[in-house]
């Protein structure tokens, strides 16, 4: 009888939730109720739908937002816990702002994932998709699982432009913070005084991709922003397509290349640093031209990439390959604006198109290029296209609206960089 | 309800969207005025603002006005339209943009009292790009002394010192950054002067500095790590320096020792160093190609090049000088004496490398690969 016993609880040890081993082969899992799905690459675990299992301490942790559906009507929170073993993983929320976690009176269950890069340390990213929310809607959240919640925190939906002709949307956007955290600090703060609704970060957040550290450092100054304003980034040299990089924010599609509608601006973010360097005029300038087709009737367009077509930085200056396989198509279809990072300075360029300036705005593309979030700066130069450049760090806002398109430019210190941009289609 | 209740009601709906037509009309116009750089636009916006009824374009009206007005330094003008946004505004965004414009104009003016100051620095901030940079900086040094308590005096500190700066100005600079440091022990302020310390070369005071606040609780070890390494790779690269230097002196005057003493006077040696070997006539015209080429891409890339072909020019030509003075040079003098120019040129190319900081540039090509271009 005792063996029976001993057979029994063996048995059921063994039948218990024991989570299974880590996986580095990626996977895809679809996410009920938001029509779309999450691919994890090589160096991560297949998403999985959160289980009950707790770990020693599950206090949540560099929580950020992120984007993935339609952000009228939908919004991904992602966090890691302290322990990084934890796979219970929750959201809760409510219509509101600033409501207390009592009032949080929907719940939904999150998915999780590990991750590794260098060393034998495994990282947990816990994601939580919320759909079918109310577009130009102010919601109250908390994540982490019973017991463990993060402090209630707020987001934002983007509007319905066709319900509100009067919506202003306002895009924060900034590149290479890599080894400056304290000034990195310091924009975000004044970043969150500007309450964007899309943060835009153009590449080279951290100096080394597959260095978690550097990443938590990013997360953990930006926490003020991130927790209440998703983060669209796009792939910069220094990530190089590490499997951090991908792991830690959930974006649309393959999260290289893609497009979305906020209020009346269509953002277009493209990979100018492909694992596979022919991809760069192949693979990713098709995307790049399927985007702009798709959207082609957008009131504003916007283009988000790494290197610049247009810089007079001593650094690195303009890429030329880019500027020969990219710049006519984003001629082609009229952009607006084009967003940089890499060089360490703030630069404007002026009106430009087929490589020529214009004197008007219209049909032309004006391309800016900030990447001062922190990094050592670059001295600046000045081309036959550039309106305006300053060796600074900086951080920029972009707001839309209808008719008009102002993007105004400051240091970390909150003064305004003299020149900007301004644009009105009546 | 009456034929009549039913008419007014949709008398008064068509009323309205009339208004927001006029209203979304006059939006428009003031936009376009603003976009143009007319002044005017803040007080057409206002104007819509004040308006009523109130229509869904009121809050909007009243948002613009207040960037408008802050924008033009009208401090005090935006705050009151700010707070227009919040009492009327009907978009939660919209309040919540405006009620962090409102805290950061606290937080820069304390409440107002600064308003004037805030406003001649940044007008002052937005003119140092422009033009030269030495008589704002000096407006700007004589605004902080004259005002140490405004709220952002510190932040203008380091303006001033990055203004220097940039302006080649090292010495004004580190006063500048020193004196800002001070005040924020362990901070950003410190943090800045540490690094330019270490831009500037004053490596032992960077570790100094380091040393005395490494433990100190209020310091930003993230941050400080980040410096900590810059100035590690700093004091690697001039001791490689100093040595390299070291190395080419003792080069030199070897090869003026051993090209006397071939020659048999200076006057001789000095004779066959005037007329350029046949290596060197050679090499002339490839460096020019290679120093042109250089010249149409990164012009870091381009000094460096120039500096490298200069260098290899003199040291070919100095070496053919010294074997010329030789009526038949051993074999094992030759191998030598190509050993050490070797040695002379890869000792120029990383000195040549190291200016700027292009060997960043050389070390970030080197983990990433080339970028393309």
């Amino acid at each position: 009888m005792r063996a029976a016993v001993l057979l029994f609880v063996i048995a059921a040890c063994g039948a218990s939730d024991q989570p299974p081993e880590f996986t580095d082969t990626g996977g895809t899992l679809a996410i009920e109720g938001c029509g779309y799905s999450i691919t994890t690459r090589l160096g991560a675990e297949p998403p999985r739908v959160a289980s009950d299992l707790a770990g020693s301490d599950p206090t949540p942790r560099l929580v950020h937002l992120g984007l993935v559906g339609d952000p009228r009507t939908s919004i991904v929170a992602q966090w890691r816990t302290v322990d990084e073993v934890t796979r219970s993983s929750e959201i809760r929320y409510a219509v509101g702002e600033g409501l207390s976690a009592s009032e949080l009176d929907q719940t939904a269950t999150g998915i999780e994932f590990g991750y590794q890069s260098t060393g034998a340390d495994i990282f947990r990213m816990h994601q939580a998709h919320l759909c079918n929310l109310t577009a130009g809607t102010t919601y109250s959240y908390m994540v982490g699982s019973p017991g463990h919640f993060s402090p209630v925190y707020t987001f934002h939906t983007a509007p319905d432009v066709v319900a509100h002709p009067d919506a202003e949307i306002v895009l924060g956007f900034v590149g290479d913070s890599r080894g400056g955290f304290d000034v990195w600090e310091q924009l975000v703060t004044q970043l969150v005084q500007r309450a964007p609704d899309v943060m835009l970060f153009s590449g080279d957040a951290v100096t080394i991709g597959i260095t978690q550290p550097e990443w938590d450092e990013f997360l953990g100054r930006g926490e003020a922003l991130f927790t209440s304003v998703p983060v669209v980034l796009t792939n910069g040299n220094h990530e190089n397509n590490a499997v951090n990089y991908y792991a830690q924010f959930a974006m649309p599609g393959d999260q290289e290349n893609f497009g979305f509608d906020y209020g009346f601006a269509h953002l277009t973010v493209a990979n100018d640093t492909p694992e596979d360097p022919a991809a760069l005029t192949g693979a990713n300038a098709d995307a790049l031209r399927a985007d702009f087709e798709a959207s082609k009737a957008a009131r504003w367009k916007l283009l988000m990439h790494h290197q610049p077509m247009w810089s007079a930085g001593t650094r690195h200056g303009s890429n030329l390959t880019l500027r020969d396989s990219w710049g006519p198509i984003v001629d082609a279809y009229h952009l607006d604006l084009v967003l940089n990072g890499h060089e360490h300075h703030y630069e404007v360029s002026k009106p430009l198109s087929n490589g020529a300036v214009q004197t008007a705005t219209d049909n032309a593309t004006v391309y800016v290029v900030a990447g001062g979030a922190g990094a050592d700066l670059y001295d600046n130069g000045v081309g036959f296209w550039t309106q305006y450049s300053e060796k600074t760090h900086s951080a920029a806002t972009i707001r839309v609206r209808r008719d008009s398109l102002v993007l105004e430019s400051f240091h970390p210190d909150g003064t305004p960089i003299a020149t900007g941009f301004s644009k009105t289609k009546l | 309800m009456t034929r009549a209740a039913i008419a007014l009601i949709a008398l008064v709906a068509v009323a309205g969207l009339a208004r927001a037509d006029d209203a979304d009309r006059a939006f428009r116009d003031a936009a376009a005025r603003a976009t143009a750089g007319d002044p005017g636009a803040v007080d057409a916006f206002e104007a819509l603002g004040a308006a009523r009824p109130v229509t869904a374009w009121t809050d909007d009206a009243w948002s613009e006005a207040a960037r408008l007005a802050e924008r033009a330094g009208q401090l005090d003008r935006a705050r009151r339209d700010l707070e227009q946004v919040i009492a009327l505004g009907t978009d939660p965004q919209l309040v919540r943009r405006a009620r962090g414009a409102l805290a950061r104009l606290a937080a820069n003016t304390g409440a107002g009292a600064w308003d004037a100051v805030a406003a001649e620095h940044e007008r002052l901030v937005a003119q140092l790009a422009a033009g030269d940079p030495e008589p704002v900086l000096e407006q700007l040094e004589a605004l902080v002394r004259a005002n140490p308590r405004y709220p952002r005096a510190n932040l203008v500190r380091l303006a001033i010192a990055s203004g220097w700066e940039r302006d080649d100005n090292r010495g004004r600079a580190l006063a500048w950054y020193e004196e800002a440091a001070a005040l924020e022990p362990g901070r950003h302020a410190w943090l800045e002067w540490l690094r330019a310390l270490v831009r500037a070369g004053q490596l032992a005071r960077a570790e100094h500095e380091i040393a005395r606040l490494e433990h100190a609780p209020e310091t930003d070890r993230a941050s400080l790590a980040e410096v900590r390494r810059a100035l590690d790779r700093a004091v690697l690269r001039a001791w490689i320096r100093r040595g390299l230097w070291g190395v080419l002196a003792v080069l030199a005057v070897l090869a003026a020792f051993v090209l006397r003493r071939d020659a048999g006077s200076w006057r001789s040696a000095a004779r066959r160093l005037a007329r350029p070997p046949l290596e060197v006539l050679f090499l002339v015209p490839i460096a020019a190609v290679l120093v042109a080429v250089a010249h149409t891409g990164n012009p870091l890339v381009a000094a460096a090049v120039r500096t490298i072909a200069i260098a290899g020019v003199l040291v070919a030509w100095i070496s053919g000088a010294m074997l010329d003075a030789v009526a038949a040079p051993r074999a094992r003098r030759v191998l030598l004496q190509a050993g050490l120019a070797v040695i002379a040129v890869v000792a120029a190319t990383y000195l040549a490398v190291d200016h700027d900081r292009m060997i960043e540039l050389v070390l970030e090509t080197w983990h990433e690969g080339p970028a393309t271009r």
